[in-house]
């Protein structure tokens, strides 16, 4: 019986596995292919992947809930880290909008400690706000805590269900 | 506007090597998580999503390390050709990330599905060890049932004091319990090995072919009643139950019996009906005999008185003196068998009294071609108290009877035996042609006889019985048609005052 579960599992890894690949060969490098793409087609896409990310991250906060996990600390930690993981693609996705698809915003070097930010319309707001943007690991490394944090509460877990089941038995 | 970098570049560097780190780190707990429960799918997904984010971790820190690197080094010409490829991947690794995300719903759902499925094994697990628990008490419970009842059944059929015997179709023995054994005088061994057949032990055949007949048709017998010969000749009569058994779980059809010896019971209710009539006969004998013998003697006293004087009828007279007295006698024999008479009691060897009958008929003319043979006990004295002349009619009798029986050549043999009971025998043993069955009941009643006319008085054992029962004793006989007769007197010995 033990031996069809590892089974089960392998053979959806093995499904999961063919779908990146899937993935991978319909990625912005595919673009060598017989079409021509505008230089556009990859912030595109990466702008596709991040609201793709989001999506998921809020799925897994909505299927946690609904499946009455949060109840664990360790499953409520990781809807933690999928809320992070939304803001932070949130601030990506608005990063990438203004630099990469509007030219709302760019930067120069001045020296090594200084950068000057040109901003639409000269607005200091904007150049402001791009700033706070660029700072994004200050909401993509709290996220990876909170998953770090929420699987090492999963495995407690899971150590105190195993210690039970020992010491019944 | 100008604003400082250093932030920017500090949590960029600081970012991206605390996402590697803590990426590995939850790749390394998500695998520990997979460790503890390797059929849980949940976990795998886990590991999946930690791998995902590890390698968006590494891809993403390396493309900004790289980037701040190249700039910083005034070479963000090549960034620019870099860049391309370094954001390519990443978009990848989260779009993996996210991809995998995805599954958790259906992740879950299989995982449930094992779960409830895992659940259902080990309920159905527990309900079948019970039931494997409560059918394992079952039979031993069954079991200990099954064994008392076969014990019972088993002490039942080894102390019953009756035979029980059980036979194949064909009525040979199959099992046969210790009273049968001692019944019929027979080894199990050989009655099993020999494949002996109950009919093997009946005296009349004529008589089990009845019973086997009955028993097919009704399909049981009850109290048949039957006599079976044992190995030493000895035949006892017995009542015979039994009925068929068609057996269960395709056993083989068998005969159970059930044999009650009535031997003993029949014998004495014989000897005590015998003793009745007999008693019943001395009674009216006595009477008969007490009012003919005075006018009997009447009779002879005045035929004697005429035969004294010179009578023209002296003839005659001689005659009627002779048939009375002939009278006489009988009814003398008559008083004697109904025990009126008066007798002299005295200490007599029996030995010493059968030794003398012996002497006195082997010059009988009548018993020279018999061949008489004497075994005399020859332990102590065989001392009774008794009428030594009473006795030795009685022998007289027996032995005449027995040389009638040979037709005066035969072979006759006479023995004296102590019994335990302190009881003496005297069996007078003959191989002449015997009683027949139908008659053994009649021996010992006055004026039966199987002699012709005129030829016997049929008063002889009758008058031996009188005497052996006015001695306290018994007299039996055991006779077998065409083999000859043995006929037994038991007395009481008589006990020296100490």
């Amino acid at each position: 019986m033990k031996k069809n579960r590892p089974d089960i599992c392998s053979r959806f890894s093995a499904r999961i596995a063919v779908l990146a690949l899937s993935v991978l060969c319909l990625m912005k490098d595919t673009a060598f292919a017989t079409q021509l793409h505008a230089r556009a087609e990859g912030i595109i896409t990466h702008q596709f992947g991040h609201l793709f990310f989001l999506f998921s991250m809020v799925a897994l906060i909505f299927t946690i809930t609904g499946k009455d996990l949060a109840r664990q600390k360790g499953w409520r930690l990781i809807q933690y880290a999928a809320f992070f993981f939304i803001l932070w693609n949130l601030d990506a996705m608005a990063a990438h909008f203004l630099d990469n698809q509007i030219d709302a915003v760019k930067t120069l070097p001045v020296s090594f400690a200084c950068i000057k930010i040109i901003a639409r319309n000269d607005s200091s707001l904007l150049a402001w706000f791009y700033y706070a943007l660029k700072l994004d690991h200050l909401l993509c490394v709290p996220a990876m805590i909170f998953l770090y944090r929420g699987i090492s509460k999963l495995v407690d877990e899971q150590r105190a269900v195993l210690k039970e089941k020992g010491g019944s038995q | 506007m100008t604003v400082s970098f250093l932030p920017i570049l500090a949590v960029d560097v600081t970012g991206s090597v605390a996402m590697v780190v803590i990426a590995v780190f939850c790749l390394y707990k998500a695998k520990l998580l997979r460790e503890m429960d390797r059929d849980n799918v949940v976990f795998l997904y886990m590991l999946w999503i930690s791998t995902g984010f590890t390698l968006f971790s590494i891809s993403r820190s390396f493309g900004h390390i790289l980037k701040q690197f190249l700039i910083l080094t005034s070479n963000a010409d090549i960034w620019d050709a870099i860049s391309p490829y370094s954001g390519s991947v990443n978009t990848v690794s989260f779009m993996v990330v996210g991809l995998t995300t995805l599954f958790f719903n259906q992740n879950w759902q299989i995982n449930e599905k094992i779960l409830a499925g895992r659940k259902k094994l080990e309920d159905t697990h527990v309900k079948l060890m019970d039931l494997n628990q409560t059918l394992e008490h079952k039979v031993i419970e069954r079991t200990e049932r099954l064994t008392s009842s076969e014990h019972k059944c088993r002490r039942i059929f080894e102390q019953s004091l009756d035979t029980i015997i059980v036979t194949d179709a064909d009525f040979r023995i199959m099992e046969i319990n210790p009273a049968g054994i001692s019944l019929t005088g027979y080894t199990r061994e050989e009655m099993i090995m020999k494949k002996m057949t109950l009919g093997s032990f009946m005296a009349n055949q004529e008589e089990w072919e009845s019973i086997c007949r009955k028993i097919r048709a009704r399909e049981f017998i009850l109290n048949e009643e039957t006599e079976i010969l044992r190995p030493d000749n000895e035949s006892l009569l017995v009542l015979i139950t039994g009925g068929i058994d068609y057996g269960a779980f395709g056993c083989a059809r068998t005969f159970h019996f059930i044999i009650k010896n009535v031997n003993e019971k029949r014998q004495m209710e014989r000897q005590i009906a015998q003793a009745d009539k007999l008693a019943a006969l001395g009674e009216l004998s006595a009477g008969v005999a007490h009012e003919i013998n005075n006018p009997l003697g009447i009779i002879l006293g005045y035929t004697q008185l005429l035969l004294k004087e010179d009578h023209e009828h002296r003839a005659d007279l001689k005659i009627i003196e002779k048939h009375v007295q002939n009278c006489k006698n009988v009814v003398s024999d008559l008083l004697s068998f109904s025990r009126k008479g008066s007798s002299e009691m005295t200490v007599v060897d029996i030995n010493k009294v059968v030794d003398g009958v012996i002497k006195f008929l082997s010059n009988h003319s009548d018993f020279r071609n018999v061949e008489m043979s004497l075994n005399p006990y020859t332990g102590d004295r065989l001392n009774i108290l008794g009428n030594e002349q009473e006795l030795s009619q009685v022998m007289i009798n027996l032995l005449i009877n027995a040389c009638h029986a040979v037709d005066g050549k035969g072979k006759i043999d006479v023995s004296t035996r102590r019994t335990d009971q302190n009881r003496i025998l005297i069996i007078v043993k003959d191989n002449g042609k015997g009683v027949a069955k139908k008659y053994l009941s009649k021996i010992f009643d006055p004026f039966f006889t199987t002699k012709p006319v005129g030829q016997g008085t049929g008063l002889g054992l009758s008058v031996g019985y009188g005497i052996i029962k006015r001695h306290r004793g018994d007299i039996s006989v055991k006779s077998t048609e065409g083999k000859g007769s043995t006929f037994t007197i038991t007395l009481p010995a008589e006990i020296p005052a100490e």
